[in-house]
């Protein structure tokens, strides 16, 4: 069990005739995906477009993105792992009980009708929203959708992928992997690399309150964290990156106004699917890029004394 | 300016074989002698060019899917403290770039050529490269199952094809051209696979295996590319497939190329109840085929992560092992498919496996046309490869090593029988006179005037009986990366890109092609020159 299947978007265009949202709301969120991407689009293999391709949307509520779905699937909150489990016990052909899939929101029907059109999907791909990452279950809601692409690919193609948002996320995490060996989650303070997401993720380490700095970059986590990590982030010196004011930054003890990346300053983005895209700004700007802000206080710590014995200087030393 | 005194030179592209004589460094190129300076006593060593690694997978996409999707095996890592010099990381099957420098630096190996990059995640290949310090680089595009290359070469458009795959080249800045699994990805898009050579491909009429094949290797010689076609043949790791392999080597004449990882290509027997070695065939058909070069592609037993543009085997294994599976197609272009894997010594197919790896390396009889790799990290770790080395030159180590395996295996290989042992100079050759003419990189492999400075000095008798595992001195570029067995010095290291000719017209042809089926705008296709530092440019006229 586990993995990832799946594939850049253009292959979603050019190719897929199924597409499954789930726990998401494309139509708000990421406005764009509809017409670029998934649905509109005329592809290589889908030449009439939007006709040529079956829309599902499975959620808890009926958000405006049910109105571009063929297909509507209102599932109980917190039944994910359920729904993602009974379809894969239905795609091996397993006894699934009515009354314990009743207890999901859909009926045993709905789930083998959705089971039977995915098999007969030409091409198939499931996006999915923290509707399913950040609720009960979290990454076990992940990894039984991952798994439910996977095994149909003993049927047909099918494919996966998170719909990742909040501006250059998917590049944080691409960079960390090349220089860590993770993408998130990650104590350096060994002096190497550790990984171990529930103990080093930001939010569990300003809710314990481990830390004792914060520097923020990118994000705005007093907008989105639980309360006792934002009441952390205001005990401790927290310095705060960001072109504007944020929830974060009036909290912070440091706030340094930096340029808009992709606007008045220069860099790379990594779309969802890992396609590096680089940034051309239209505008200059008076205040410094994230990057050079960064450099600098890199070079004004280089300068003071390691606050550890490091293995050379130990070396020469002993 | 430097001098190494004392050390016995092995230097075979220039006929020096164990031969007692200096060595000057002056510029970071080697000199016919030097006035003062450094001079390092290599009195008890052996000294040869830095190591060559032709067929490598240290950076990119598809690594980086595979470093995400191992974090059980990052923790049992090896580890790399942060110090003041170095940046922290981790080795193991799928090491941090900086780490990877590192550890290829500390073992001896001066030039790494990253031999899968899809172009329209190139960009990420180049940052990940730049961050891979010491050693110099190369990198290798995927051809094979461009979707606008096999949409031209159908519509027996060679000559444009031609100038399209020359404007890709450019565009993706790198020094040549892989070709995985030839049309087999582009059929795998439909969760199909491309087998035979002569039957047409998924989506194609025309289009089959060995037509991509032979049109791919003539527009890389037309073009006149340093590195000829770098091929993954169709059908890696099936048993039975040494007919496969033979007959891509006929396709291939008259034109050159290079095939990547033999061993996976090798097997004799119908399926997995039958399987044997046919690296004996494969290397007979390879000895008569002098138009081409090979890695060995080696298994070692233990831990390895196998990454491959070949979706469709990847899948097979997948469901072989019930291990976790990675996959990421890439639109019009490539695919790429990950799963771990523990190759075992008791296992009967594993076993055959191991067997053939070396059998090709000692059967085959040119030792400038074999090299030494293990396809890293599909069969073996990169930072292994001294234990291959090992297996090479002591033919009663290698006899006991085989006794361990299962009874089973023995009647189905050939290695028991096998009594060459590799001298210094053949190793010279395998690890880097040969993978580096192979390349086309005329300053690397070889010792004389006017190579680059890239020297390794390992001790002559080493203190733990392994010889080649750690170096005494390393020279990058003239200057000393390693010194008394500990890494010390730090440097970042070039990349070699080739600027081939193509018709200026070109571009407005691809232009709409490229709008109609990808997702990005045209002009975020191309990699920006300004995104690579230290380039070297190298020559395509051969």
């Amino acid at each position: 069990m586990g993995g990832k299947i799946t594939c850049t978007l253009g292959e979603v265009k050019n190719r897929a005739d199924f597409i499954v949202y789930w726990g998401g709301n494309p139509a708000e969120c990421h406005p764009r995906h509809f017409s670029k991407y998934t649905l509109t689009q005329k592809g290589k293999f889908v030449p009439e477009g939007r006709k040529g391709r079956t829309m599902v949307l499975v959620d808890i509520r009926e958000t405006p993105s049910a109105r571009a779905a063929d297909i509507f699937l209102q599932i109980r909150p917190g039944k994910d792992f359920e729904v993602a489990t009974t379809l894969r016990a239905l795609l091996k052909g397993q006894r699934v009980d009515e009354p314990s899939a009743i207890e999901t929101g859909l009926t045993l029907e709905q789930m083998r009708d959705f089971v039977d059109r995915m098999k007969r999907a030409r091409f198939g791909v499931i996006f999915f929203g923290m509707g399913l990452s950040m609720t009960r279950g979290k990454h076990m809601n992940s990894g039984a959708i991952l798994t439910l692409a996977a095994e149909l690919n003993a049927f047909t193609k099918f494919v996966c992928m998170p719909m990742r948002g909040h501006g250059n996320v998917t590049g944080a995490d691409v960079v960390l992997r090349w220089t860590t060996g993770y993408p998130f989650g990650i104590n350096l303070s060994r002096g190497y690399p550790r990984f171990n997401p529930g103990e080093f993720s930001t939010v569990d380490l300003l809710v314990r309150g481990d830390n004792d700095a914060a520097l923020i970059l990118g994000a705005d986590p007093g907008a989105t964290m639980p309360q006792p990590g934002i009441d952390h982030l205001a005990r401790i010196p927290t310095i705060v990156l960001d072109p504007k004011v944020t929830h974060t930054s009036r909290l912070a003890r440091v706030h340094i106004t930096t340029a808009v990346t992709g606007i008045s300053a220069p860099g790379t983005a990594y779309r969802m699917d890992e396609v590096p895209l680089p940034l051309r700004p239209a505008l200059t700007s008076p205040y410094p890029t994230d990057e050079e802000v960064i450099r600098r206080i890199r070079l004004a710590v280089s300068r003071k004394p390691a606050w550890i014995p490091t293995p050379i200087e130990t070396m020469t030393s002993a | 300016m430097l001098r190494i005194t004392g050390g016995k030179v092995y230097d075979p592209a220039n006929g020096i074989d164990g031969v007692i004589k200096d060595i000057c460094i002056a510029g970071g190129r080697i000199v016919d002698t030097v006035e003062g300076g450094r001079t390092i006593d290599a009195h008890g060593t052996i000294v040869f060019p830095g190591g060559v690694d032709v067929h490598t997978h240290v950076a990119g996409g598809a690594l980086n899917f595979a470093r995400g999707l191992v974090p059980e095996n990052q923790r049992v890592a090896r580890k790399f403290l942060h110090t003041p010099k170095y940046r922290a990381g981790l080795g193991g099957a799928t090491p941090t770039t900086f780490a990877t420098g590192y550890l290829y630096a500390g073992m001896g190996w001066t030039t790494v050529n990253e031999a899968a990059v899809p172009i329209l995640t190139a960009k990420h290949t180049h940052e990940e490269l730049h961050d891979t310090p010491i050693v110099d680089k190369s990198c290798l595009l995927l051809m094979a199952n461009n979707e606008i290359v096999l949409d031209l070469l159908e519509a027996g458009e060679q000559e444009r094809a031609r100038h399209v795959v020359a404007w890709l080249i450019w565009a993706a800045k790198v020094y040549g051209v892989k070709a995985v699994n030839p049309g087999g990805v582009a059929a795998w898009k439909w969760g199909k696979n491309a087998s035979t050579l002569h039957d047409p491909i998924e989506g194609y009429r025309q289009t089959t295996p060995a037509k991509i094949i032979a049109g791919l290797a003539q527009i890389i010689d037309d073009i006149g590319l340093p590195h000829p076609l770098h091929l993954h043949c169709n059908n890696l790791g099936n048993p039975g497939n040494v007919a496969t392999t033979i007959e891509t080597m006929k396709v291939l004449e008259g034109r050159r190329a290079h095939l990547a990882h033999l061993q996976f290509h090798a097997y004799g027997g119908d399926d997995w109840a039958s399987m044997r070695s046919g690296a004996a065939e494969v290397a007979e058909a390879f000895d008569a085929h002098t138009n081409l070069t090979a890695d060995a592609g080696a298994i070692l037993f233990g831990d390895a992560v196998t990454i491959t543009a070949d979706g469709p085997w990847q899948h097979m294994l997948h469901q072989l092992t019930g291990r976790k599976w990675g996959n990421l197609d890439v639109e019009n272009e490539t695919g790429c498919g990950i799963v771990p894997y523990v190759y075992r010594d008791r296992h009967l197919v594993n076993a055959i496996q191991w067997a053939v790896g070396l059998e090709l390396l000692l059967l085959i009889k040119d030792p400038w046309r074999i090299f030494l790799t293990t396809d890293h990290p599909n069969g073996g770790c990169f930072w292994r490869y001294p234990e291959i080395i090992r297996l090479l030159m002591d033919v009663e180590f290698r006899k006991e090593q085989v006794k361990r395996l299962p009874e089973a295996a023995k009647s189905r290989i050939v290695l028991a029988d096998l009594d060459r042992e590799y001298t210094l100079s053949e190793i010279a050759i395998v690890t880097s006179a040969g993978p580096a003419r192979a390349l086309g990189l005329s300053a690397k492999g070889h010792l004389g005037v006017g190579a680059d400075a890239d020297v390794t000095v390992y001790p002559e008798k080493p203190d733990d009986g392994t010889l080649f595992s750690y170096p005494r001195y390393v020279l990058k570029g003239g200057e000393i990366m390693v010194e008394e067995g500990e890494l010390r010095g730090l440097s970042e290291g070039r990349e070699f890109i080739v600027h081939p000719a193509y018709d200026a017209g070109i571009e407005e042809y691809i232009r709409p092609l490229f709008q109609k089926v990808y997702t990005i705008s045209f002009e975020n296709y191309p990699v920006e020159m300004e995104r690579l530092r230290h380039v070297e440019l190298v020559g395509t006229d051969r």
